[in-house]
Protein backbone atom coordinates (compact mmCIF):
# COMPACT_ATOMS: atom_id res chain seq x y z
CA UNK A 1 0.00 0.00 0.00
CA UNK A 2 1.25 3.48 -0.83
CA UNK A 3 2.37 5.40 2.21
CA UNK A 4 0.41 8.56 0.62
CA UNK A 5 -2.62 6.73 1.76
CA UNK A 6 -1.65 6.40 5.67
CA UNK A 7 -3.59 8.80 7.26
CA UNK A 8 -1.94 12.41 7.48
CA UNK A 9 1.78 11.67 6.42
CA UNK A 10 2.89 14.57 4.67
CA UNK A 11 2.97 13.64 0.99
CA UNK A 12 5.30 16.93 0.39
CA UNK A 13 8.37 15.25 1.91
CA UNK A 14 10.42 12.31 0.62
CA UNK A 15 11.76 11.56 3.93
CA UNK A 16 8.75 11.09 5.57
CA UNK A 17 6.91 8.81 2.67
CA UNK A 18 10.04 7.08 2.42
CA UNK A 19 10.13 5.93 6.26
CA UNK A 20 6.30 5.66 6.49
CA UNK A 21 6.40 2.97 3.60
CA UNK A 22 9.33 1.41 5.36
CA UNK A 23 7.55 0.80 8.31
CA UNK A 24 4.82 -0.48 6.34
CA UNK A 25 6.33 -3.32 4.78
CA UNK A 26 8.19 -3.94 7.66
CA UNK A 27 4.99 -4.67 9.70
CA UNK A 28 3.30 -6.82 6.72
CA UNK A 29 6.53 -8.84 6.68
CA UNK A 30 6.57 -9.82 10.59
CA UNK A 31 2.80 -9.50 11.24
CA UNK A 32 1.94 -13.58 10.93
CA UNK A 33 4.91 -14.91 11.94
CA UNK A 34 4.27 -12.20 14.79
CA UNK A 35 0.93 -13.91 15.41
CA UNK A 36 1.86 -17.66 15.13
CA UNK A 37 4.64 -16.83 18.15
CA UNK A 38 2.15 -15.10 20.03
CA UNK A 39 -0.54 -17.79 19.23
CA UNK A 40 1.77 -20.42 20.24
CA UNK A 41 2.17 -18.47 23.38
CA UNK A 42 -1.37 -17.48 24.49
CA UNK A 43 -2.99 -20.31 22.69
CA UNK A 44 -5.75 -18.26 21.64
CA UNK A 45 -6.66 -16.44 18.45
CA UNK A 46 -7.88 -13.12 19.67
CA UNK A 47 -5.17 -12.54 22.68
CA UNK A 48 -3.04 -13.14 19.75
CA UNK A 49 -4.40 -10.74 17.56
CA UNK A 50 -4.11 -8.30 20.13
CA UNK A 51 -1.17 -8.78 21.42
CA UNK A 52 -0.05 -8.31 17.98
CA UNK A 53 -1.57 -5.13 17.42
CA UNK A 54 -0.41 -3.61 20.46
CA UNK A 55 2.62 -4.65 19.49
CA UNK A 56 2.77 -2.97 16.29
CA UNK A 57 0.62 0.39 17.72
CA UNK A 58 3.83 0.72 20.45
CA UNK A 59 6.41 0.18 18.13
CA UNK A 60 5.04 2.69 15.48
CA UNK A 61 4.49 5.23 17.97
CA UNK A 62 7.56 4.83 20.34
CA UNK A 63 10.45 3.50 17.72
CA UNK A 64 9.45 4.52 14.78
CA UNK A 65 11.82 7.03 14.02
CA UNK A 66 14.61 4.40 15.11
CA UNK A 67 16.82 2.67 12.42
CA UNK A 68 15.02 0.12 10.43
CA UNK A 69 17.62 -2.58 11.15
CA UNK A 70 16.70 -2.04 15.18
CA UNK A 71 12.89 -2.47 14.48
CA UNK A 72 12.65 -6.62 14.71
CA UNK A 73 14.12 -7.07 17.95
CA UNK A 74 12.12 -3.98 19.14
CA UNK A 75 9.49 -5.53 17.95
CA UNK A 76 9.95 -8.76 19.46
CA UNK A 77 10.46 -7.65 22.47
CA UNK A 78 7.49 -5.27 22.86
CA UNK A 79 5.62 -8.32 21.86
CA UNK A 80 7.04 -11.10 24.30
CA UNK A 81 6.39 -8.07 26.84
CA UNK A 82 2.82 -8.04 25.62
CA UNK A 83 2.53 -11.29 25.55
CA UNK A 84 3.74 -12.14 29.33
CA UNK A 85 1.32 -9.20 30.47
CA UNK A 86 -1.72 -10.91 28.94
CA UNK A 87 -0.20 -13.98 30.47
CA UNK A 88 -0.37 -12.78 33.77
CA UNK A 89 -3.64 -11.35 33.44
CA UNK A 90 -5.27 -14.53 32.36
CA UNK A 91 -3.23 -16.05 35.14
CA UNK A 92 -5.14 -13.52 38.15
CA UNK A 93 -8.68 -13.82 35.98
CA UNK A 94 -8.07 -17.94 36.14
CA UNK A 95 -8.11 -17.58 39.61
CA UNK A 96 -10.91 -15.35 40.45
CA UNK A 97 -12.79 -17.40 37.84
CA UNK A 98 -12.47 -20.84 39.91
CA UNK A 99 -14.54 -19.07 42.45
CA UNK A 100 -17.28 -18.76 40.06
CA UNK A 101 -19.77 -21.65 38.87
CA UNK A 102 -18.75 -22.91 35.33
CA UNK A 103 -20.67 -21.29 32.11
CA UNK A 104 -19.98 -24.02 29.53
CA UNK A 105 -19.17 -21.97 25.59
CA UNK A 106 -19.34 -19.19 26.83
CA UNK A 107 -16.28 -18.58 24.23
CA UNK A 108 -17.57 -20.50 21.56
CA UNK A 109 -20.81 -18.56 20.78
CA UNK A 110 -19.77 -17.07 17.95
CA UNK A 111 -20.72 -18.45 14.75
CA UNK A 112 -18.12 -20.39 12.76
CA UNK A 113 -17.78 -19.08 8.94
CA UNK A 114 -15.92 -21.86 6.99
CA UNK A 115 -15.49 -18.75 4.38
CA UNK A 116 -13.33 -16.80 6.42
CA UNK A 117 -11.57 -19.25 8.15
CA UNK A 118 -11.12 -21.46 4.91
CA UNK A 119 -7.04 -21.62 4.13
CA UNK A 120 -5.44 -19.16 1.90
CA UNK A 121 -3.41 -21.54 -0.41
CA UNK A 122 -4.08 -24.61 -1.90
CA UNK A 123 -0.85 -26.63 -2.20
CA UNK A 124 -0.50 -30.28 -3.43
CA UNK A 125 -2.49 -32.67 -1.80
CA UNK A 126 0.05 -35.45 -0.55
CA UNK A 127 2.23 -32.33 0.57
CA UNK A 128 0.15 -30.87 2.13
CA UNK A 129 -1.28 -33.73 4.03
CA UNK A 130 2.33 -33.94 5.38
CA UNK A 131 2.90 -30.77 6.05
CA UNK A 132 -0.58 -30.51 7.63
CA UNK A 133 0.83 -33.86 9.95
CA UNK A 134 3.94 -31.99 10.49
CA UNK A 135 2.49 -28.56 11.82
CA UNK A 136 0.08 -30.07 13.67
CA UNK A 137 2.41 -31.99 15.61
CA UNK A 138 4.86 -29.57 15.83
CA UNK A 139 2.59 -26.51 17.02
CA UNK A 140 1.52 -28.95 20.06
CA UNK A 141 4.60 -29.94 20.73
CA UNK A 142 5.79 -26.43 20.89
CA UNK A 143 3.05 -25.59 23.54
CA UNK A 144 4.33 -28.18 25.51
CA UNK A 145 7.85 -26.29 25.77
CA UNK A 146 8.37 -24.08 28.61
CA UNK A 147 8.03 -20.42 27.37
CA UNK A 148 11.54 -19.21 26.90
CA UNK A 149 12.73 -21.92 25.30
CA UNK A 150 9.74 -21.62 22.85
CA UNK A 151 10.38 -18.16 22.00
CA UNK A 152 14.06 -18.95 21.91
CA UNK A 153 13.06 -21.88 19.28
CA UNK A 154 10.57 -19.51 17.12
CA UNK A 155 12.22 -16.51 16.84
CA UNK A 156 15.69 -18.45 15.45
CA UNK A 157 13.78 -20.58 13.27
CA UNK A 158 9.91 -18.78 12.52
CA UNK A 159 11.02 -15.32 12.44
CA UNK A 160 15.07 -16.01 11.45
CA UNK A 161 16.15 -13.64 13.85
CA UNK A 162 19.97 -14.12 14.62
CA UNK A 163 21.44 -15.17 18.33
CA UNK A 164 22.04 -11.45 18.53
CA UNK A 165 18.52 -10.48 17.83
CA UNK A 166 16.99 -13.23 19.59
CA UNK A 167 18.55 -12.01 23.14
CA UNK A 168 17.68 -8.39 22.49
CA UNK A 169 13.74 -9.44 21.97
CA UNK A 170 14.21 -11.84 24.80
CA UNK A 171 16.30 -9.49 27.08
CA UNK A 172 18.51 -11.83 27.97
CA UNK A 173 22.10 -12.71 27.06
CA UNK A 174 23.45 -14.58 23.94
CA UNK A 175 24.30 -17.38 26.26
CA UNK A 176 21.07 -18.07 27.66
CA UNK A 177 19.20 -18.01 24.40
CA UNK A 178 21.72 -20.60 23.15
CA UNK A 179 20.78 -22.54 25.83
CA UNK A 180 17.02 -22.46 25.38
CA UNK A 181 17.47 -22.82 21.93
CA UNK A 182 19.23 -25.95 22.05
CA UNK A 183 17.53 -27.60 24.78
CA UNK A 184 13.74 -26.42 22.80
CA UNK A 185 15.73 -28.49 19.84
CA UNK A 186 16.09 -31.80 21.95
CA UNK A 187 13.22 -31.77 23.48
CA UNK A 188 11.31 -31.05 20.04
CA UNK A 189 13.50 -33.95 18.28
CA UNK A 190 12.56 -36.39 21.10
CA UNK A 191 9.25 -35.64 20.39
CA UNK A 192 8.87 -35.46 16.62
CA UNK A 193 12.15 -37.22 15.38
CA UNK A 194 13.26 -34.87 12.38
CA UNK A 195 9.72 -34.06 11.46
CA UNK A 196 10.50 -35.59 7.66
CA UNK B 1 30.54 -30.93 11.06
CA UNK B 2 29.54 -33.54 13.18
CA UNK B 3 26.27 -36.19 12.62
CA UNK B 4 24.79 -34.63 15.02
CA UNK B 5 25.04 -31.22 14.08
CA UNK B 6 23.81 -31.93 10.43
CA UNK B 7 20.90 -34.04 12.01
CA UNK B 8 20.00 -31.04 13.98
CA UNK B 9 20.35 -28.51 11.17
CA UNK B 10 17.86 -31.04 9.30
CA UNK B 11 15.72 -30.87 11.97
CA UNK B 12 15.60 -27.34 11.87
CA UNK B 13 15.03 -26.82 7.95
CA UNK B 14 12.11 -29.06 8.16
CA UNK B 15 10.63 -27.42 11.18
CA UNK B 16 10.94 -24.02 9.55
CA UNK B 17 9.36 -25.71 6.43
CA UNK B 18 6.36 -26.55 8.57
CA UNK B 19 5.94 -23.60 10.60
CA UNK B 20 6.19 -21.29 7.15
CA UNK B 21 3.43 -23.82 6.52
CA UNK B 22 1.30 -22.97 9.45
CA UNK B 23 2.17 -19.39 8.67
CA UNK B 24 0.83 -19.56 5.21
CA UNK B 25 -2.70 -21.48 6.52
CA UNK B 26 -3.51 -18.76 8.25
CA UNK B 27 -7.33 -17.46 7.23
CA UNK B 28 -8.25 -14.76 5.70
CA UNK B 29 -10.32 -13.25 8.45
CA UNK B 30 -7.14 -13.21 10.64
CA UNK B 31 -4.94 -11.58 7.77
CA UNK B 32 -8.12 -9.01 7.41
CA UNK B 33 -7.55 -7.80 10.90
CA UNK B 34 -3.53 -8.00 10.95
CA UNK B 35 -4.05 -6.08 8.17
CA UNK B 36 -6.02 -3.33 9.88
CA UNK B 37 -4.11 -3.59 12.89
CA UNK B 38 -1.22 -2.57 10.74
CA UNK B 39 -2.95 0.62 9.12
CA UNK B 40 -3.99 1.59 12.94
CA UNK B 41 -0.31 1.28 13.68
CA UNK B 42 0.79 3.12 10.85
CA UNK B 43 -1.57 6.02 11.18
CA UNK B 44 -0.59 6.19 14.76
CA UNK B 45 2.92 7.11 14.02
CA UNK B 46 4.11 10.15 15.08
CA UNK B 47 4.44 12.66 12.11
CA UNK B 48 7.19 14.85 11.29
CA UNK B 49 4.73 16.89 9.60
CA UNK B 50 3.00 18.11 13.18
CA UNK B 51 6.18 19.28 13.91
CA UNK B 52 6.27 21.72 10.83
CA UNK B 53 2.61 22.67 11.11
CA UNK B 54 3.60 23.50 14.49
CA UNK B 55 6.99 25.45 14.04
CA UNK B 56 5.13 27.31 11.12
CA UNK B 57 2.55 28.97 13.13
CA UNK B 58 4.38 31.92 13.85
CA UNK B 59 4.83 32.53 10.58
CA UNK B 60 1.45 31.91 10.03
CA UNK B 61 0.39 34.75 13.14
CA UNK B 62 2.26 36.82 11.29
CA UNK B 63 0.93 36.63 7.45
CA UNK B 64 -2.51 37.10 9.36
CA UNK B 65 -2.01 39.97 11.51
CA UNK B 66 -0.15 41.86 8.12
CA UNK B 67 -3.29 41.11 6.11
CA UNK B 68 -5.56 42.05 9.30
CA UNK B 69 -3.68 45.40 8.97
CA UNK B 70 -3.56 46.22 5.44
CA UNK B 71 -7.45 45.62 5.60
CA UNK B 72 -7.54 48.45 8.44
CA UNK B 73 -5.75 50.31 6.41
CA UNK B 74 -7.66 49.72 3.37
CA UNK B 75 -10.69 50.71 4.71
CA UNK B 76 -9.72 53.87 6.51
CA UNK B 77 -7.46 55.22 3.25
CA UNK B 78 -9.09 58.99 1.95
CA UNK B 79 -11.26 57.71 -1.44
CA UNK B 80 -10.11 59.14 -4.65
CA UNK B 81 -13.08 58.87 -6.18
CA UNK B 82 -16.21 60.34 -4.76
CA UNK B 83 -19.71 59.45 -4.58
CA UNK B 84 -22.07 60.07 -7.25
CA UNK B 85 -24.11 62.10 -4.52
CA UNK B 86 -21.34 64.87 -3.96
CA UNK B 87 -20.34 65.37 -7.22
CA UNK B 88 -23.08 68.03 -8.26
CA UNK B 89 -22.43 70.50 -5.66
CA UNK B 90 -18.25 69.95 -5.77
CA UNK B 91 -18.79 71.05 -9.59
CA UNK B 92 -20.83 74.23 -8.64
CA UNK B 93 -18.04 75.50 -6.28
CA UNK B 94 -15.58 74.30 -8.97
CA UNK B 95 -17.48 77.17 -11.74
CA UNK B 96 -17.24 79.65 -8.63
CA UNK B 97 -14.00 79.05 -8.92
CA UNK B 98 -13.41 79.98 -12.54
CA UNK B 99 -15.85 82.97 -11.83
CA UNK B 100 -13.35 84.33 -9.17
CA UNK B 101 -9.65 83.59 -11.13
CA UNK B 102 -11.43 85.32 -14.40
CA UNK B 103 -9.34 88.38 -14.17
CA UNK B 104 -11.52 89.72 -17.49
CA UNK B 105 -15.05 89.25 -15.60
CA UNK B 106 -13.36 91.11 -12.39
CA UNK B 107 -12.37 94.31 -14.66
CA UNK B 108 -15.86 94.07 -16.08
CA UNK B 109 -17.75 94.28 -12.84
CA UNK B 110 -14.69 97.06 -11.55
CA UNK B 111 -15.37 98.98 -14.68
CA UNK B 112 -19.05 99.06 -14.91
CA UNK B 113 -19.96 102.48 -16.45
CA UNK B 114 -24.10 102.01 -16.62
CA UNK B 115 -25.14 104.99 -18.09
CA UNK B 116 -22.63 104.50 -21.16
CA UNK B 117 -23.34 101.12 -21.58
CA UNK B 118 -27.68 102.43 -21.83
CA UNK B 119 -26.63 105.10 -24.09
CA UNK B 120 -24.76 103.01 -26.49
CA UNK B 121 -27.90 100.27 -26.46
CA UNK B 122 -30.15 103.17 -27.46
CA UNK B 123 -27.69 103.84 -29.67
CA UNK B 124 -27.92 100.63 -31.58
CA UNK B 125 -31.49 100.56 -30.98
CA UNK B 126 -33.33 102.70 -34.30
CA UNK B 127 -36.68 102.85 -32.24
CA UNK B 128 -35.33 103.85 -28.99
CA UNK B 129 -34.44 107.12 -27.01
CA UNK B 130 -33.99 109.16 -30.19
CA UNK B 131 -37.29 108.55 -31.79
CA UNK B 132 -38.85 109.47 -27.90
Amino acid sequence: MPAALHGDVDLTDPEEQTRSRALNQFLAGVELKAFKIAQAALRHEDDALDAVQDAMLQLARAYSKRPPEEWKPLFYRILENRIRDMQRRRTVRGRVMAWLPLRHGEEDDEDFDPVAHAPSQDPQPVRQLELEEAVGALEEALQRLPRRQQQAFLLRTLEGLDVAQTALAMGCSEGSVKTHYFRAVQTLRAQLGELS
Amino acid sequence: MSAANESVTQFERNARAALEESVRRIDARTRSRLNQARHAALAAAPRRAGWRRFTLMPAAGAVAAALLVAVVLWQHAPQRTAPAALDAPRAAVVEDMDLLTDNDSIDLMEGWDGPFYEWAAAQSDPGGESRG
